[in-house]
């Protein structure tokens, strides 16, 4: 992210982006094209003006943008980025569940990823009732399908 | 009276092979052969009938017949039933303690409960194996998941782990045991599609499908062993039915695009099965720079690396390989290590190891080679601990190599003694592997042969 006041530069073209709470933010092509979203834009050359993301509130924005910038660097190592990562997603569970709509919205695919795998282990210790409340779910099952189910997947035992 | 007559039918297939292969029939099966069903009935043990042989011609594959005969337990031929609901105390608070050490963090209602539809099956297939099935009871949706392309499109972008070990082990041999080792377990499914009145054992794997050959060498078969995907492959055009190798490689990243199965059998013959044609081809023959009869080690389970398959053979000793692509044979002679016993092929990021038994008077070591490319001889690289190799001292010890990716299982067995180990080759570590044991069983039970395979859940056979 590079403040605003920087000149455009034909090599090194940034893009303006507008978060839905009115922060605004420049960010260099190279890095902005992490974004599927973002790439489609420069390619057809619609990224002029600021960008509008009704979606993503300026804090998210702001991490999401950080993360395309590490990812974006040659310099940095296979380990080094791993190590980013298992940081990066250590978050509460409403600054994850952020990053993953975000990472949704803009088609940050290296990013969902690394966020569904993060939820993957959140939930992974849980009962398929405690599955049902978190996730507000409905048990379609009649009690006799769900035992046949269950039983049917009991060799899987485990956490 | 049918099991006689199907104990008769394998037994005189036994025969037939290994004239076939000009060694006597071990003593062991004379008396086998007449004994009336009773007596068979009435054999208390379940010990492996150690045959008497030195040369590693004949293997665990009929010793699993020998052993299965004499204690009658060919009977086993049902579909393994699953346990009842009733779990064992420890395992009931073994599964509390593990469930609350992962799911610390309570994940609040209201955060997750406008979580996106398409969402989940991008987590869901980023869950452990054994969590899919624990949560196909959650709702419909989640249970139908393995019919889902676009579930099976994520389920092939994770990157792998671990293989999981699908065996056959002497007492139940039609249901297999599975050993998953991430969280160390072992898993007793019930493959119901299988055929269970006659003996059929995993050969070869790919892509998270095993290939499965029965006792006769007659049928093919593919399975998933998580989903029980199931195919009987068309059968083969070969009027003799003799011991071949097997080798099985994908077509691309998964089995998305397809798999192909090779055979190839000691007088030169082979086949290649494609599985997006569903027939068998031969696609020509062996070059005559390939001497025959090709003495295969059928103990070797062939080596899959980059398209190109691999199998062990002892006369000349070496390596004869098989491209998938331009289905051209070649041969490269490589002088085996002196000393050694039980030796099978693997394969670790394009390494080509050798894994065997050393022994020396009357120590015994489980070594492991790696293929010098350049040279074309073995090199040693790793050997199993001391402190371990010492309990196999002055014993007579056999080894069953299962799996050649990676990570190998090791099932070592002397009369007394049954241990199994699995050893990652880039990591260069040895594990204990806990004893299998079938639920409501108590008998540790001895694994006869099987192999590695990646669990995925949406291979399609």
């Amino acid at each position: 992210m590079s403040s605003s006041s920087s000149p455009m530069q034909s090599t090194g073209r940034k893009l303006k982006l507008k978060s839905k709470d009115d922060e605004t933010f420049e960010v260099e092509e190279a890095v902005a094209v992490k974004s599927q979203i973002f790439k489609y834009m420069v390619e057809d050359g619609v990224s002029n003006g600021p960008i509008p993301l009704p979606n993503v509130n300026g804090k998210t924005l702001a991490r999401v943008l950080q993360w395309c910038q590490k990812h974006a660097d040659p310099t940095i190592t296979e380990d080094e980025l791993n190590k980013y990562d298992a940081g990066f997603i250590d978050v509460d569970q409403a600054v994850l569940y952020d990053l993953l709509m975000a990472a949704n919205y803009l088609n940050i695919e290296e990013l969902l990823k690394l966020a569904c795998m993060r939820v993957a282990d959140m939930i992974k210790g849980k009962s398929p009732d405690e599955i049902r409340r978190t996730f507000n779910i409905k048990n379609d099952f009649t009690p006799e399908e769900e035992e046949e189910v269950r039983k049917e997947n009991a060799w899987a035992l485990g956490p | 009276m049918e099991e006689l007559a199907m104990l008769r039918q394998l037994v005189g297939q036994l025969q037939e092979l290994l004239e076939l292969y000009g060694s006597r029939p071990p003593h062991p099966l004379q008396p086998l052969y007449p004994l009336p069903l009773s007596q068979l009935h009435s054999q208390q043990h379940n010990r492996w009938c150690f045959l008497n042989v030195d040369d590693g011609s004949t293997d665990d594959y009929y010793s699993l017949i020998m052993a299965a005969g004499k204690s009658g337990s060919l009977k086993m031929l049902e579909p393994y039933k699953p346990p009842p609901a009733k779990k064992l105390r420890k395992e009931r608070t073994r599964g509390k303690s593990s469930r609350t050490a992962n799911s610390v963090e309570v994940m609040e209602q209201q955060i997750w409960k406008d979580f996106p539809e398409d969402l989940f099956e991008a987590v869901i297939a980023r869950l452990p194996i054994a969590t899919f099935f624990r949560f196909r009871s959650v709702c419909q949706k989640w249970n139908d998941l393995l019919n889902s392309q676009s579930f099976s499109q994520y389920c092939a972008q994770v990157p792998q782990g671990n293989p999981w070990f699908y065996t056959i082990t002497h007492e139940n041999v039609n249901s297999g045991a599975m050993y998953d080792p991430s969280l160390k377990k072992w898993h007793h499914p019930s493959i119901s599609s299988l055929p269970n009145k006659i003996i059929i054992l995993p050969v070869a794997s790919a892509g998270g499908l095993v290939c499965f050959l029965d006792i006769g060498h007659r049928n093919f078969y593919v399975c998933n062993p998580l989903s029980q995907s199931f195919k009987e492959l068309p059968a083969r055009s070969v009027k003799v039915w003799s011991r071949v190798a097997v080798g099985m490689t994908l077509n691309g990243n998964s089995t998305i695009e397809g798999y192909k199965i090779l055979w190839v059998g000691c007088d030169g013959e082979f086949e290649v099965y494609d599985s997006v044609k569903n027939s068998w081809t031969r696609p020509g023959n062996m070059p005559s720079s390939i001497k025959l009869p090709l003495s295969l080690n059928f103990r070797s389970q062939a080596v899959s690396s980059d398209g190109t398959l691999h199998f062990m053979r002892s006369a000349p000793e070496g390596i004869v390989s098989y491209d998938m692509a331009t289905g051209v044979w070649k041969q490269d002679i490589i002088p085996a290590p002196l000393h050694l016993t039980d030796h099978t092929l693997a394969e670790c990021g394009g390494r080509i190891m050798l894994v065997g038994l050393l022994t020396k008077n009357a120590a015994t070591c489980v070594c492991i080679w790696e293929l010098q490319k350049m040279t074309l001889l073995w090199k040693e690289v790793d050997r199993m601990p001391n402190i371990w190799c010492l309990e196999f001292y002055g014993k007579h010890v056999r080894m069953t190599c299962l799996g050649n990716k990676g990570l190998l299982m090791l099932s070592l067995r002397s009369k007394q003694m049954n241990r199994l180990v699995t050893y990652n080759v880039s990591s260069r570590e040895w594990l204990k592997v806990p004893g299998c044991v079938v639920p409501r069983g108590r008998k540790r039970q001895w694994i006869a042969c099987g192999t590695a395979f990646h669990p995925c859940l949406t291979a399609v056979a």
